[in-house]
């Protein structure tokens, strides 16, 4: 009969199938006899990879959206280091907390922060003046960079999640069109065989008499 | 369900509850034995957290202020350093205070807090060998009305 595959039109840009919207369902069935099992199996294995994409995207999407802040607090802490060193001058705490704050216009004075040692505990110390920054990269691998290297590596890491984050929330808004449309498919498959039921009910009374 | 004179968790005269009220009392009770054991857990991590910042201020004592560190500024970046003051911490009192103690007090501090849900968790323990009780008793009970029933199938 008509086992028609479900997705035979375009993909997305990242490879995401187009979900066909059914407007003739005697049509796409291949005539009043059609069987509708095996579309409406396919039409519903469909919607449970549209699902499961689904899901996939948004951990990806959470995880990106948690990831972002990191990278800009930490570009920014490195800008901050390159101003200081540049201009040798004195400016705000690193840190929100109680730092040694000496106005003293002294430029060669090190920076003074708390650090956070654990969750309530905070100790102090100076930072020594160099021009090294170790960036830690996850998965046990720290890299020791030039101030100038470090900025240049977080700004691209940046650029790299934010892209992929508007990515993400395409796909996801695709995919939310994408499962809409086949749910509607299942359902008018699903009354028209209804109808047709019903039709051959009658017709087979009106048969009978 | 029937209630009790008396004011344990533990029904007194539970032999008169049937099958249905049983298996509602019994899940009743999983559920809290459930949320027991789950603040149990949650304060031992509390504790543990505690002993580690004991552990933490311990470090700070032996070194000696020119030794480099790498001091943390956000969760991936580090700068090299040293410690500037190695006998006082801040500690975070909690509702938005950080108190700067030396090394002496913060210790005492965490100790005490270490203390305190040390006795906390020993009450949780108690509270919670007790429902466990009641509820091996009350499965107890059920078992045997089910066999009542099973074996006097006209009971009325």
């Amino acid at each position: 009969m008509s086992a028609k595959l479900v997705f035979q039109e375009e993909k997305n840009p990242r490879g995401i199938p187009k979900a066909p919207f059914i407007a003739n369902v005697e049509e796409y069935l291949g005539g009043p006899d059609g069987a509708v099992e095996t579309p409406l199996k396919n039409f519903q294995d469909a919607i449970a990879k549209y699902r499961y994409m689904d899901a996939n995207l948004t951990q990806r999407r959470k995880g990106l959206e948690d990831k972002i802040p990191d990278i800009r607090k930490t570009l920014h802490m490195v800008e901050f280091l390159q101003e200081k060193r540049e201009d040798r001058d004195k400016n705000d705490d690193l840190e929100d907390d109680l730092s040694d704050e000496e106005n003293s216009d002294n430029p060669e004075k090190p920076l003074t922060t708390t650090f956070e040692l654990n969750d309530t505990l905070f100790a102090e110390a100076e930072l020594e003046d160099t021009d090294t920054v170790y960036l830690w990269l996850g998965a046990n691998v720290m890299l020791s960079y030039k101030l100038s290297e470090a900025a240049s590596l977080l700004r691209s890491k940046l650029d790299l999640a934010e892209a992929s984050l508007k990515a993400t929330i395409e796909d996801l808004e695709f995919l939310r069109e994408q499962l809409t449309v086949m749910e509607v498919n299942t359902a008018r498959v699903y009354n028209w065989d209804v109808k047709r039921r019903r039709e051959r009910r009658l017709a087979g009374e009106a048969n009978e008499k | 369900m029937a209630s009790t004179t008396s004011s344990q968790p533990q029904q007194i005269n539970v032999a008169d509850l049937d099958l249905q009220q049983l298996s509602d009392v019994r899940r009743q009770l999983e559920e809290e034995l459930n949320h027991l054991t789950n603040s149990f857990a949650q304060l031992k991590q509390a504790q543990a957290k505690f002993k580690s910042c004991i552990e933490n201020v311990r470090e700070i004592k032996p070194q000696n202020k020119g030794t480099t560190i790498l001091v943390p500024l956000t969760n991936s970046l580090y700068v090299p350093g040293h410690l500037s003051d190695a006998e006082n911490v801040i500690v975070d009192v909690g509702t938005g205070y950080y108190v700067k103690k030396s090394r002496a007090q913060a210790t005492k501090y965490y100790e005490t807090k270490v203390e305190y849900i040390r006795t906390n968790l020993d009450t949780l323990q108690e509270t919670i060998q007790k429902k466990q009780e009641n509820m091996s008793y009350l499965v107890n009970v059920m078992q045997a009305k089910l066999q009542q029933s099973q074996t006097q199938p006209t009971k009325v």
